[in-house]
């Protein structure tokens, strides 16, 4: 008996090993079984996550018996009720924040799912292809950027989230208008590498410079920390994101279109 | 075969909650791992053989569902499962499985750490790593305990009606 366990695992890790090998240069052999599993999985993951909430509080009230318990379900059914009108209620507040925050024609999505471990920092929402979401749109949520999408499938779409250290994006600090790059530690924070000379002050602001994928001037986060780069030519600092992605119900994925009227100048 | 369905289920189940709840509770750190904490309790229930194919199975379907290469999780998962099933007959009481936990949580992290660093992913930083060691190692210390009860009826059940 011992010796069939030990077989097994000699196999199995060897067959980790080599998909590991097989899988990891770009692009992966693996994408089309990803954006499967993510159209089976993405729809079973957004309903438990709705549902979740309301059924552990309705459960809660069956332990008991005759009237004690007619009322106490009567009770939460208004709780629950409550809380629903409560949760609508800041749902629509988020979505009017959300809306004023959208610069362009934006696909509005609910978060799902996120990943978690040594992972992808990503978060899964529920648009796809089919709501005209594809790979590499910037996705916003009311307090500024949140990330770009990475794969969409028909009806889920995976977002890779500022703070991954494989993000990274051209900002702006408001206070000096100084450029520079943000990447992610991969542990909620942000790193800031300014490219030009000058001062940065713990509090100072973030937005997007424009360049690359994100439209310019969404709030990105706020310097909590700085510091110095190796060999003291780059000015450096911690920046906390402007968006906590855990706790986000609703994002705007913002659709490729025109970039607004473009000011021009001349003799006229 | 009736043990292999339940699996498969508890499987799906696990990573279904783990993406669209557990990921999702507002907790410091990293998140707890509830797909391990599941192969760590069917490796005390069931034993090595089951766990590490069960351990296999589940990290290759985080691995999809996730943007993990695949075989990352697998690999951290099935050596999981193999220690949580050398400790089969010592399941009984909360410290063995809390234990158990904490440490497969932790070699789990390592053994992804170390393929991380193999397969150049930027990820692989330390601070990520410290920061998953402080918080997954003792949610998962707190998580099994929990989940091999549920886990341990599940197999009685499936294995009476055969």
């Amino acid at each position: 008996m011992s010796e069939r366990p030990r077989r097994l695992l000699a196999v199995l890790v060897l067959a980790s090993l080599t998909l590991l090998a097989l899988d990891s240069r770009e692009p992966r052999p693996s994408d089309p079984l990803r954006t499967a599993v993510d159209a089976v999985l993405g729809p079973v993951d957004a309903a438990v996550g709705g549902t979740v909430g309301g059924t552990v509080a309705s459960w809660s009230g069956l332990a008991d018996r005759g009237e004690v318990r007619r009322l106490r379900q009567e009770n939460d059914r208004l709780r629950e009720e409550l809380a629903r009108a409560r949760g609508d209620a800041r749902r629509a507040a988020g979505l009017d924040a959300l809306l004023a925050a959208v610069p362009a024609e934006a696909v509005l999505a609910r978060v799902t799912g996120a990943g978690s471990g040594l992972g992808a920092r990503t978060l899964e929402v529920d648009a796809g292809t089919r709501d005209g979401v594809e790979e590499g749109l910037p996705v916003v949520a009311a307090g500024g950027l949140v990330g770009r999408t990475v794969r969409s499938g028909p009806v889920t779409s995976t977002v890779l989230l500022l703070d991954d250290p494989s993000s990274g994006v051209g900002a702006r600090l408001t206070s000096t208008g100084a450029l520079g790059l943000l990447r992610g530690d991969g542990a909620g924070r942000l790193t800031w590498v300014q490219v030009d000379p000058g001062p940065v002050e713990v509090g100072d602001e973030l937005v997007t410079s424009g360049s690359g994928t994100y439209p310019p001037d969404l709030a990105l986060g706020r310097v909590v920390e700085t510091g110095t780069g190796s060999g003291g030519l780059t000015t450096t600092a911690v920046v906390e994101p402007a968006v906590a992605p855990v706790r986000l119900e609703l994002v705007a994925v913002l659709l490729p279109g025109e970039r607004g009227p473009r000011a021009t100048a001349g003799p006229s | 075969m009736r043990r292999a369905a339940v699996l498969v289920l508890l499987v799906l189940a696990a990573v279904v909650l783990q993406a669209a709840v557990v990921a999702r509770l507002p907790l410091p750190g990293a998140a707890p791992d509830l797909v391990l904490a599941v192969v760590v309790a069917v490796g005390l229930v069931a034993g090595s053989r089951t766990s590490v194919a069960t351990g296999f199975a589940a990290g290759l379907l985080v691995d999809l569902s996730a943007d993990a290469a695949l075989g990352r999780t697998a690999l951290a998962l099935l050596l999981a499962g193999y220690l949580a099933g050398l400790l089969e007959d010592d399941a009984g009481g909360v410290v063995v499985p809390a234990v158990t936990g904490a440490v497969a949580a932790a070699g789990a992290l390592l053994v992804q750490a170390v393929t991380g660093v193999l397969v150049d992913d930027p990820r692989a930083s330390g601070t990520a790593l410290l920061t998953a060691l402080a918080s997954t190692v003792p949610y998962c210390a707190a998580l099994t305990p929990v989940v091999v009860p549920p886990v341990a009826a599940l197999l009685r059940r499936a294995d009476r009606r055969p």
